[in-house]
């Protein structure tokens, strides 16, 4: 799943969360998970003030975004003095099983 | 050792060149002090000065309190409440430096504002507009070091680069104190309530702080939640270990990290926008 701007949101993408209106999330869903967008529709959400989408994979890759392999990488060495620690390595596989998610399609919500 | 240490808190300390306490906190102050006073006097007093006005503005309109679209003083001092407010009103100059130059600690900074008022909320403590500013405002020792003592910062960075180790150390080997302390005695000196001043100065050492051991413990945790994303920069890249004791103090445990983690990621989107717009603003 990945978050992206709306302004970045193009035909055929697949919503991986409910869309809420731009001032709040605790109203009704305008726009529902597993939803395919169309362009009539992405023009809709953006007159109602809808700043960003989830969406289902990774679509959107921007200059200088890294790959899993170089995220995986930057994990390791952010944690390279803490990882022994029982703590912090809880905190380790937490990221680490977020950055698996991330990349792939489904968020549960 | 000493004579470094109360030296260097003598130039941090030095008023004439402190970054200025504006008039209005003094009436604001005095004011507090006194029961009957009330939000609406507060607000007249703050909004006499447009630009700390807007300023306090822009900050509680940031992702750190989650509250979206505070348009008026009275608003941000019920919303908020006068302690916030004040500290916003306080550090506003200093953050003012921060937004133009060094971007990554004030994204730092910010991240670790979302963190905080993200985890005391899952957790349901009180005064969680507090925490977040404690957040907000926990590694200010960073700023004035950077502001006060150039030079030895300069070399700072340039030893946790060549050495690999912790800015914490680093500062310990230049100026035989460090930020979270530096922090603190700038936190005395403009009189902010201990709620705040405890958790900047002991974030790198919970055990340490004793009346307001939650609120430190928060700030600690959101710290090292923050490095381990990624996000900002603040001095090095390196997560601190997670104190035992802040741990205990909030009865942490991996499904609530799992879940706080999980809703940090989600917010920081909004917390880069939100500093690329202060930055071009």
């Amino acid at each position: 799943m990945q978050k992206i701007p709306l302004m970045q949101a193009k035909a055929g993408m697949v919503l991986a969360r409910d869309v809420f209106r731009g001032d709040s999330s605790t109203v009704m869903p305008i726009c529902g998970k597993d939803t395919v967008l169309t362009d009539d529709l992405i023009k809709r959400l953006d007159q109602m003030d809808v700043q960003s989408v989830s969406v289902q994979g990774h679509p959107v890759w921007e200059e200088g975004e890294l790959s899993y392999e170089d995220l995986l990488r930057e994990l390791d060495r952010r944690f390279e003095k803490t990882m022994q620690d029982p703590l912090n390595s809880i905190l380790y596989d937490v990221h680490k099983a977020q950055l698996i998610r991330s990349m792939e399609g489904d968020s549960g919500r | 050792m000493e004579d470094k240490r109360s030296a260097l808190k003598k130039i941090i300390l030095d008023t004439k060149t402190l970054p200025t306490l504006p008039g209005v906190i003094s009436k604001l102050n005095s004011l507090s002090d006194n029961d009957k006073a009330s939000v609406q006097e507060m607000a007249k007093i703050v909004s006499s000065d447009q630009v700390l006005s807007a300023r306090i503005l822009r900050l509680a309109n940031s992702p750190s309190y989650g509250f979206y679209r505070v348009s008026t003083i009275s608003n941000a001092l019920i919303l908020l409440g006068v302690n916030v407010v004040k500290s916003l009103a306080l550090s506003s100059s200093i953050f003012a430096i921060m937004e133009k130059n060094s971007v990554g600690l004030w994204e730092h900074s910010l991240g670790v504002g979302v963190a905080a008022n993200l985890m005391s909320r899952k957790l349901g403590l009180s005064e969680c507009e507090e925490i977040a500013t404690a957040a907000l405002l926990h590694d200010i020792g960073k700023v004035i070091i950077s502001l006060k003592c150039t030079d030895a910062e300069m070399e700072i960075l340039r030893i946790v680069r060549d050495r690999r180790i912790y800015i914490l150390e680093a500062e310990h080997e230049v100026i035989e104190t460090d930020h979270a302390e530096v922090g603190g005695w700038l936190a005395k000196s403009w009189f902010l309530p201990d709620k705040l001043s405890e958790p900047i100065t002991f974030h790198h050492d919970v055990a340490k702080s004793e009346s307001h051991r939650i609120k430190t413990s928060v700030v600690h945790i959101a710290d090292v939640l923050i490095k381990a994303c990624g996000f900002g920069n603040s001095g090095d890249c390196y997560v601190p270990r997670i104190q035992q004791v802040a741990w205990d103090t909030l009865n942490l445990n991996e499904q609530i990290l799992s879940e706080v983690v999980g809703e940090i990621e989600d917010k920081l989107v909004d917390v880069k926008n939100f500093s690329l717009e202060m930055i071009g603003a």
